[in-house]
């Protein structure tokens, strides 16, 4: 991973000192550590971690002469000086170097050549360069019976450990979970957790890569490839809205690992991941994945060859119009402007929508305030969570969040939901509609702070515009505050600077019948909000066309199904929810006669007799950006390997939630929750067949009690909309007024519940 | 033990540290008067009364050699292994009680529950080599084989105490 901080050497009031002779020059304060690396010399380290804290110089390994100090000194743990003088190559370092590795190397097996760290491993490398070579140990190395699961997803071999303490730091005081302890003593320490229980949690995996030695590996990639075999590419995360820089393994032609980037992004994921990020990508091999094209009839559903289905599909798009696009929350920008062109060109006429939340017009005074990046919430003093529930919808905030409040920053929330954040400050559970009155009640805090920075959920506000006028007049009143938008949709920032508008249009015209050919382009309308009207609706039109990487929904009834790459084996660009445009890099090639969406769409222009005047993604790209002044000035060159900002703000469009409404419905208010491995991804990926989470109904006791519910085990939710069945959990905790239901879940149907702007609903609520 | 009674120990003397979680110490010694030993519970019930986690509570009681999370005989004999007592018989000494009890060699508790015989690190008594401590008693020594015996059948006769301070 990282191992060091980055060194900003350009920053005024540089302080000059000496290294190894040559006269250098850093900020005040720099470790030198990473004075030394940011100026080309490698002192090696291993406990050494700034994004864990403070050094603690644990492991001794990073030993350096400081002229006029007594003995050597740890580099991580001191700061350069002015006309410090430091010597990291002397005859007694180069002992010192070899001394504490053969000390740490006294317990270490020698299984590299069976080790998964193995060829990737920082101990192995800084052995090579600084150690020994040699050992006068002749004692019997520690064992343990191996490997020990610390969770379904990591295994823990003891006796590799060299006891850095870096993921004991991680869990207390990162993640902030407490589960990660050492135990013991001196030569008998181990990890472990409390009385031998799982390693539980969001961020879990984030060890895996912290760990410098071969202890804590990743249980699905254990003894899967060597590090020789592989291929690493650099790209996003597409499963949440804040876009996690990450790295993707390509072994025999498949995703076989994600991991966070050696060189992190600071201003997004800082090197952290969530366990979905980093262990969804076995979707992309999951049995419902869809390999090759279908053709389908009344008769029988044939796989034919990619030509066939592009040239049907082009056939049932020739038709007379109008013709319909309804793009997934996950579609790229380039997927989403090359189906603009198709209905400017040969489907003129064609309505395109996302499926997302799109443009929601009580946001725009939100939108309009001075925007943050996330790397401001670690340096604000007061942080406002207004709605959502990060910790499970956009998980890496969370990690940002707790830095902030663990540096001295308040945290104050409101919302409708409790969520594991609301413990770190006060908080203000409001019932659905009421959102303003929490806004209120965090007002004063504002007068107090002088780098406040609010951070508002998307798909809350959208529907509470009173409450989203509040915050805005608040952002407005006071100086230095700024903003941070908790988006609903992977893409949808993206989709929206297209100019790509909701689907409430789309869905009205689908019911008219009036619609020849719907084509989906990543979409699952059926299992988003609006469900049974969305149903309903896809009965009415003539033919659909489904380009689409997993089986389920519409590909089970499409006419033709194009059969498309997942976002871990395509190119194109994402924009995340705070507005920073990225770029995926297809890790692999999709499986079978799958392609990417922006190729199979291009293919489809060609058949449509519109062959459009570019071929490849940058291009696509170039064109979109050359055509929508959102995008104005970006390219794949300038996106480059960190992400570019979006300076303009997208086009306003119709069709986004309009809120403002009352809810529709009687009985309690709906609030739906979001679980971090409750989504299609996380149960389709069978390395997180352990922590996957179902759906569920929470009510609280009063309101259950009121209800003669408490004994119930299913209930049964009705909304004007539709209704579904699920399990009940009656929680102390839960604020009564409200039924919390679990959103996303497949196969759950909470989706059913709600109308396809996602409005507020009511729902009667009764015992199954 | 239950939170509260460790509450009403440690609460007493909270302004005697700077970090509230110093008082981790005090805790444990306290819950282990109880029973002799420290169980999940009562690991549970530090870390409620002290404001950490549980599983750093127990990250804290593996580390001391003195903090027992099986349960040990009444009274334990920690027989000191250090440089000087090492120079002076401590290994006669503690073979010397390991066998007159029928123990393994390295320490261990007796079947009947009456003793506990484990090895220490230096107990300050080099002058008194070899030396050896009973539970958190003033350290006795130099220890002649004749002494061990005496000890054993003194303790034997001597009443189990109503707080077992370790």
């Amino acid at each position: 991973m990282s191992d060091y901080a980055p060194v900003n050497l350009s920053a005024p009031d540089q302080i000059e000192f000496e290294l190894n002779r040559r006269r250098l020059a850093a900020p005040a304060g720099t470790m030198l550590v990473d004075a030394a690396y940011a100026h080309g010399v490698e002192v090696p380290v291993f406990c050494y971690e700034p994004r864990l804290g403070g050094p603690i110089g644990a492991c001794r390994m990073c030993l350096v002469h400081v002229e006029g100090m007594r003995g050597l000194q740890t580099a991580c743990s001191t700061q350069v000086q002015p006309d410090m003088v430091v010597r990291s190559d002397t005859d007694e370092v180069r002992d010192a170097h070899d001394g504490v590795l053969e000390l740490l190397l006294a317990n270490h097996p020698l299984d590299c050549p069976v080790c998964d760290k193995g060829g990737e491993c920082p101990l192995q490398d800084r052995t090579f360069k600084f150690g020994p070579g040699k050992t006068q140990f002749v004692e019997h190395k520690r064992h343990f019976p191996k490997p020990l699961d610390l969770s379904s997803l990591i295994a823990l071999d003891r006796e590799r450990c060299i006891t850095c303490f870096r993921c004991v730091r991680f869990s207390q005081e990162v993640a902030e979970d407490g589960h990660l302890i050492m135990r013991e003593r001196g030569g008998d320490s181990e990890i472990a957790t409390f009385t031998g229980d799982h390693y539980t949690g969001r961020f879990t995996g984030n060890v895996i890569d912290l760990c410098p030695v071969g202890a804590l590996t990743s249980v699905p990639y254990r003894f899967v490839a060597r590090p020789w075999d592989i291929k690493n590419t650099p790209s996003v995360c597409g499963h949440c809205p804040v876009g996690c820089n990450l790295e993707l393994t390509e072994h025999e032609g498949h995703v076989a690992r994600v991991t966070g980037r050696p060189n992190p992004n600071y201003s997004v994921e800082e090197g952290w991941l969530c366990d979905k990020a980093r262990f969804a990508y076995p979707e992309d091999r999951a049995p419902d994945r869809v390999r090759q094209p279908l053709i389908r009839d009344a008769a029988a559903t044939r796989e034919v060859a990619i030509e066939e289905a592009v040239e049907a599909a082009a056939l049932l798009l020739g038709r007379d119009g109008p013709h319909a696009f309804l793009l997934g929350p996950g579609a790229t920008v380039e997927e989403g402007f090359l189906a603009q062109e198709l209905a400017s060109g040969p489907c003129r006429g064609a309505l395109v929508a996302q499926l997302g939340l799109g443009d929601a017009p009580a946001l725009a005074g939100l939108r309009a305030a001075p925007a943050a990046q996330l790397d401001d919430i670690d340096r604000a003093d007061l942080v406002v969570l207004v709605g959502g529930d990060p910790a499970n919808q956009q998980p890496v905030v969370e990690l940002r969040i707790r830095k902030a409040v663990r540096g001295g920053g308040r945290l104050v929330s409101a919302g409708p939901r409790r969520h594991p954040l609301s413990g770190l400050g006060p908080s203000y559970i409001t019932p659905p509609g009421r959102l303003l009155d929490g806004v209120r009640a965090a007002g004063p805090a504002f007068r107090a702070a002088r780098r406040p920075l609010v951070l508002w959920d998307e798909a809350d506000l959208a529907h509470e515009p009173a409450a989203a006028a509040e915050l805005a007049g608040l952002l407005g009143a006071t100086r230095g505050a700024r903003q941070l938008e908790l988006g609903a949709d992977v893409n949808g920032a993206g989709l929206s600077a297209l100019g790509i508008p909701g689907a409430a249009d789309l869905v009205a015209a689908l019911e008219q019948g009036t619609i020849t050919t719907l084509l989906t382009i990543h979409a699952q309308p059926a299992e988003s909000a609006g469900a049974a009207r969305w149903a309903e609706a896809l009965g009415r039109v003539g033919a659909v066309v489904a380009l689409a990487s997993h089986g389920g929904g519409i590909a089970d009834s499409a006419a033709v199904v194009l059969p498309a790459a997942t976002h871990r084996e395509q190119e194109g660009v994402y924009v995340s929810m705070a507005k920073r445009a990225q770029r995926l890099r297809p890790g692999a090639a999709p499986p079978g006669g799958a392609a990417p969406g922006w190729e199979l769409l291009i293919a489809l222009a060609h058949r449509l007799g519109a062959a459009p005047a570019y071929r490849s993604p940058a291009a696509t790209f170039a064109a979109a950006a050359a055509a929508r002044p959102a995008l104005a000035g970006l390219s794949y060159d300038v996106i480059g390997e960190l992400g570019a900002l979006l300076h303009a703000a997208p086009p306003a469009t119709t069709n986004g939630a309009v809120g403002g409404g009352g809810a529709d419905g009687t009985g309690l208010p709906l609030v739906t929750t979001l679980r971090i491995f409750g989504d299609a991804a996380a149960h389709r990926s069978d390395a997180l067949s352990g922590v996957r989470q179902g759906a569920e109904v929470v009510l609280g006791a009063g309101e259950a009690e009121r209800r003669g519910l408490a004994g119930a085990a299913q209930v049964r939710l009705q909304s004007p909309h539709g209704a579904c069945t699920l399990p009940l959990r009656v929680d102390p905790r839960c604020p009564d007024g409200a039924v919390h239901a679990t959103l996303g879940v497949p196969g759950a149907g909470v989706e059913r519940l709600l109308a396809v702007d996602r409005s507020p609903v009511r729902v009667e609520v009764t015992a199954a | 033990m239950t939170a509260d009674e460790i509450r009403g120990h440690i609460d007493p003397i909270r302004d005697q540290f700077a970090e509230g979680r110093s008082l981790i110490l005090p805790a444990l010694k306290f819950a282990q008067t109880e029973k002799g030993y420290l169980d999940g519970a009562d690991l549970e019930a530090v870390g409620e009364a002290v404001g950490l986690t549980t599983a750093y509570v127990e990250s804290v009681a593996t580390f001391y050699d003195r903090l027992y999370l099986q349960p040990t005989g009444r009274r334990v004999i920690s027989v000191c292994i250090n440089l000087s007592c090492m120079l002076r018989g401590c290994d006669e000494l503690l073979s010397h009680l390991t066998g007159r009890l029928g123990l393994p060699s390295d320490g261990g508790s007796t079947d009947d529950g009456a003793f506990t015989v484990q090895q220490a690190q230096c107990l300050g008594y080099c002058d008194r080599a070899p030396c050896l401590q009973v539970d958190v008693g003033e350290t006795q020594g130099p220890m002649s084989l004749d002494d061990a015996d005496a000890l054993i059948e003194a303790l034997r006769a001597a009443p189990t105490p109503d707080r077992l301070w370790r």
